[in-house]
């Protein structure tokens, strides 16, 4: 298949486009619904950003060196860091700590080993690729980390009574632990396991889609899904097993009692 | 032999304050001896005995057992000596056979099938039919529960049992059956019993020795009949009188 330009967007052309949300925002007044202020808000909100990241991202193209990439790398992990902190109602122990730590090293070695061993691109810092496949990868493991880390917290809260008991039974932490990290670990899984399950078949994935509108050949951006699929869920899967690995400690104490 | 000496135990509350739960708790309990630790709510009993195993550790004092200081001692290895029974009966799912295996497992043993020497001897002591053993131990009653939570807990062959108010989802008729259990236990396994209780129908039919415990301090101590027929202390006196021991 010959390699086509995509249409660039004019004004006007995303004027069109902005035309639906206005048109949903015109209906949900209309039925008296409500939410119309607040999906004309965060409508605004998304032009803005999206254009901000466009106009960071033309520069950090433009400059070409290591520096402004791994910044924008390093942006993104504390962003995806506060967002998961502002979701979960009662955190852990040292949350920002454990989930940090765990989203760094989780997506961190994922993204680097992705990038260089299964694309293997140069230069290794090349923003084209570094930061879209970063930031999949950082997004969906901040969706696992946030639900393993809420439901760990959770379950550690609602099994008081069942772990007590294994620690009288002469359970360590660990094992005592072992109910709660499991569910833990199972609920940060499955989006990621339904999205497996799910695509190409209830939707098409967005990158694949965008890079088919670019030109791409269908079968290279199979390719480059399946590829990112793999990474998305093996960050999540690392990044989720780090934050219960630490998390869990952070409930006991050395003597293997409960806090 | 378990002995606490000056034991003290301060919780730090979410503002920073700090509350005295225990202030210079001494007593010693002896195998083959129920102690009983009676006192109303909130008066330490329950912190008491969740140091014994250390599921917390005393701010001030030593307790030991058998002349060693706990805090000294692997804590999971002071919790195969120290066997504690909570006061909710927790049960794990499946069948009592898998619950009374579990502190196998937890020391990666190979858990005791359902004839072996060690499953007969708990069950006959906590007096359970051999053939509740593949019943779901979720779906049995509050005094049955409380059995197989004992029966658990004894089958490590621990030197010290704590109960922490065994009774509290029992009648009477249960409770005077696990009194007479209790007793039983006691004699045959040569164990250190101390249970915290307010039924008072408890202690004076399995304790020998009695600790009236109030606003984290012993108040009053001795043997089980002398004590509930002549309190010395006003205190005590009080808390006989009162019908509900536990709306103190």
């Amino acid at each position: 298949m010959e390699s086509r330009h995509i249409v660039p967007l004019d004004l006007l052309q995303l004027t069109y486009a902005y035309g639906l949300i206005l048109l949903s925002v015109a209906l949900a007044r209309l039925c008296g619904i409500g939410q119309e202020k607040k999906l004309f808000w965060v409508s605004i909100r998304m032009v803005l950003q999206l254009l901000a990241v466009g106009y960071l991202l033309n520069l950090v193209f433009a400059v070409r060196s290591p520096a402004p990439v791994l910044l924008m790398l390093l942006a993104m992990t504390g962003f995806s860091l506060q967002v998961a902190g502002s979701r979960i109602k009662k955190r852990m122990p040292h949350f920002y700590r454990v989930v940090g730590s765990s989203i760094v090293i989780g997506c961190g070695g994922v993204t680097f080993y992705f990038c260089l061993l299964v694309v293997g691109y140069t230069p290794w810092f090349d923003p084209r690729y570094l930061i879209p496949l970063a930031g999949m990868i950082i997004g969906n493991a901040m969706n696992g980390a946030t639900l393993a880390a809420e439901r760990l917290s959770c379950e550690m809260h609602d099994r008081r009574e069942e772990i007590e008991t294994a620690i009288c039974l002469g359970a360590d932490a660990r094992q005592a632990a072992e109910p709660a990290l499991r569910a833990a670990y199972t609920a940060s899984l499955i989006p990621t396991m339904n999205t497996m399950a799910a695509t190409g078949i209830v939707a098409l994935p967005g990158m694949m889609t965008g890079q088919i509108l670019s030109g791409t050949e269908p079968v290279i951006a199979v390719r480059y899904q399946i590829a990112i699929m793999c990474a998305i869920t093996g960050a999540v899967a690392i990044t989720s097993f780090l934050i219960l690995l630490q998390g869990y400690r952070q409930y006991f104490t050395k003597a293997h009692q409960l806090r | 032999m378990v002995q606490l000496e000056n034991v003290g135990f301060v919780r730090k509350r979410p503002g920073g304050e700090q509350a005295v739960i225990l202030d210079g708790v001494s007593f010693c309990a002896c195998p083959s001896n129920i102690t009983g630790i009676v006192g109303p709510s909130g008066s330490g009993k329950s912190t008491l005995i969740r140091l014994i195993n250390r599921l917390d550790d005393p701010s001030t004092g030593t307790i030991s057992l058998n002349g060693d200081d706990i805090s000294t001692v692997d804590p999971l290895l002071l919790r195969r000596k120290v066997a504690m029974v909570l006061q909710k009966p927790f049960m794990f799912e499946g069948t009592v056979l898998s619950n009374l295996q579990r502190p196998f497992l937890y020391r990666n043993l190979l858990p005791p099938p359902a004839g072996s020497d060690e499953v007969v001897r708990v069950i006959s002591l906590v007096r359970l039919s051999p053939d509740m053993l593949e019943r779901e131990a979720r779906s049995l009653s509050g005094g049955e529960q409380q059995r197989v939570n004992l029966a658990r807990a004894l089958i490590s062959h621990p030197e010290v049992l704590l109960l922490d108010e065994p009774t509290s989802a029992l009648d009477r008729p249960a409770t005077d059956s696990l009194a007479t259990t209790l007793r039983e236990i006691c004699c045959r396994e040569q164990l250190v019993i101390i249970i915290v209780t307010h039924d008072l129908r408890l202690a004076e039919r399995a304790a020998d020795y009695l600790i009236y415990l109030e606003q984290g301090m012993i108040i009053e101590e001795g043997g089980v009949s002398e004590m509930l027929a002549v309190p010395r202390t006003v205190a005590l006196q009080r808390f006989l009188a009162k019908p509900d021991k536990e709306e103190e």
